[in-house]
């Protein structure tokens, strides 16, 4: 089936991230003088201000900071409605949001804040592709 | 004892008004513009306060300024068009306190007309250059939120992570908030008359009402209305000269966190504790001297987190001073008099609502049989007021007194 939820539009400081995502690769903007991740992608770092930023491979792991469960949604959305979704602090630092995979939305109270999450692809078209997160089964 | 801060009382808030229909107008048959609220809400204050709008020289509004100073004529010394969410009202009686106190203006009026249930979507939001597009919408616009409540709700969970709490403990903020409620006649949810879901709720209610993003159900979150409101601020020697009782403004001061919530550090703290550390040294008061709150309730884990910044509850606590009965009509710190955005009026940016509840409990025009029945004004002479915006964004505090 073809996807049918909203897809951020590629601005101009975006390129390495879509190209990493093709190629199944959490690509995030990195410091080059503080050294320190940041997300979503800056002009300036937010931490110390230089501009020396590079883009990093991320590991693609992280931990579940905070989540919810959706039953008001809309579009290709409100077709998947109740689904679950968070906030992923990653291994690298900084913070990334999601759709949660992996876990069951009628029991929200059984989903683990601090468990650990793994980054997967999801196929938009051959140019796109969307990072989401899944819970690593234990 | 501290010496003075220099804009501590430097300016007094003269009156209060709101439009003519407020609510959920549509239902009455009605479709009021924006706009319409906002003249009919400067009109009013004008004559509450029998200052004329031609001696206005400050306009103050979230991004309507110059098409509102023109509307009304007027050619004014300070233009302020801050639009920051729900705070922005109380960002703008802090900007005009200091555009008073350096001598620009005299008086500045802060107005707010949001038809925010007729023209539902509207938004009067400023943004960026068109067609560019913002680096955040790759961190947001793919997963899957609709609106406040779907984001929100991120924040009610960590803080049950946090603190052990839970929704039942956060459902008591909204039994108590429309317990005052039912003492404001134009609250919406004043009575089973004015809506069918009206009237008094127990903690089953909220709790058994229809999921909008767990752990919220419909009614944790605020209510989506029309509103139209201003408010008048002047410097000492013309607020002593009006018929109308001034409202002092001791203390003022603004924070934010974020924009997106994605980059908000701690999902159970609020830039509120800095802004408030802020009005309460020009104040020199604390917590301890406040003898009601005006808290943002677009949720109640809104209003309950708010608390905790305000230093009115140990972190973790906030619900408590609702759960207690603390905030209810007769408890030791009232909290949100008007029955708050959760059962009076929210119309998208509630915090002109904030302001004008507050006005009126300390001038004792709380209860004027219109704005509210027996029951309803307080005895406080002194109010915190915080507005909080964005996604827990943005927040703005203003410490007043009579």
């Amino acid at each position: 089936m073809a996807y049918n939820k909203p897809v951020p539009r590629k601005g101009q400081h975006h390129e390495p991230f879509w190209e990493g995502a093709k190629n199944g690769k959490l690509m995030v903007p990195r410091c080059k003088d503080c050294g320190r991740v940041h997300w979503y992608p800056r002009l300036i770092c937010p931490f110390c201000h230089s501009t020396n930023l590079t883009w990093t491979e991320s590991s693609g792991k992280g931990t579940l900071y905070t989540y919810a469960v959706q039953h008001r949604a809309f579009g290709g959305w409100g077709e998947e409605a109740p689904y679950v979704t968070g906030y992923i602090d990653l291994a690298e630092g900084d913070r990334m949001m999601t759709v949660l995979r992996g876990v069951d939305a009628s029991k929200p109270e059984e989903i683990k804040i601090g468990c650990e999450v793994r980054v997967e692809f999801e196929k938009v078209d051959d140019e796109t592709y969307i990072p989401f997160w899944r819970v690593v089964e234990e | 004892m501290p010496v003075a801060h220099e804009l501590s009382r430097a300016a007094a808030i003269v009156g209060a008004a709101e439009s003519n229909e407020i609510g959920f107008t549509p239902e009455r048959g009605l479709r009021i513009t924006s706009l319409q609220h906002h003249i009919e809400a400067i009109k009013n204050v004008s004559d509450y306060t029998g200052i004329p709008i031609s001696d206005i020289d400050g306009v103050f509004s979230a991004g309507w300024s110059s098409e509102l100073a023109e509307h009304l004529g007027l050619r004014p010394n300070y233009i302020d068009t801050t639009s920051v969410g729900g705070c922005s009202f109380q960002i703008h009686v802090h900007h005009a306190l200091a555009a008073i106190s350096a001598g620009i203006i005299d008086i500045a009026l802060v107005s707010h007309g949001e038809a925010g249930r007729s023209y539902r979507g509207g938004g009067g939001r400023g943004g960026g250059g068109r067609g560019e597009v913002s680096p955040a919408e790759l961190a947001t616009a793919a997963f899957g939120t609709f609106g406040a409540p779907s984001q929100y709700a991120h924040a009610m969970v960590r803080h049950m992570h946090a603190y052990g709490t839970t929704p039942e403990d956060f459902a008591h903020v909204a039994v108590v908030t429309r317990q005052w409620a039912m003492l404001n006649p134009r609250a919406v949810m004043f009575s089973k008359e004015t809506d069918p879901n009206g009237g008094p709720i127990t903690v089953e209610m909220v709790q058994n009402g229809p999921m909008i993003a767990w752990p919220m159900t419909i009614s944790h979150c605020c209510l989506v209305c029309d509103h139209g409101g201003a408010v008048i601020v002047a410097r000492p020697e013309i607020a002593m000269s009006l018929r109308t009782v001034p409202v002092w403004i001791a203390g003022a001061g603004e924070s934010m966190g974020h924009s997106n919530m994605v980059e908000m550090a701690d999902f159970t703290a609020t830039s509120a504790a800095k802004s408030s550390r802020t009005a309460y040294e020009m104040a020199s008061m604390g917590p301890q001297d406040m003898d009601m709150a005006m808290i943002y309730d677009s949720f109640t884990i809104t209003a309950a987190i708010t608390a905790e910044m305000l230093g009115l509850a140990p972190r973790g606590k906030g619900h408590t001073l609702w759960k207690e009965g603390t905030a209810a009509p007769g408890g030791s710190l009232p909290i949100n008099t008007n029955g708050g955005g959760l059962s009076f009026n929210h119309s998208g940016m509630y915090g002109m609502q904030l302001l004008i509840e507050a006005y009126r409990q300390l001038s004792q025009t709380a209860e004027d049989g219109v704005n509210g029945i027996e029951g309803k004004q307080t005895d406080a002479q002194t109010c915190i007021v915080n507005g909080t915006g964005g996604t827990l964004s943005t927040t703005g505090t203003l410490i007043l007194e009579s």
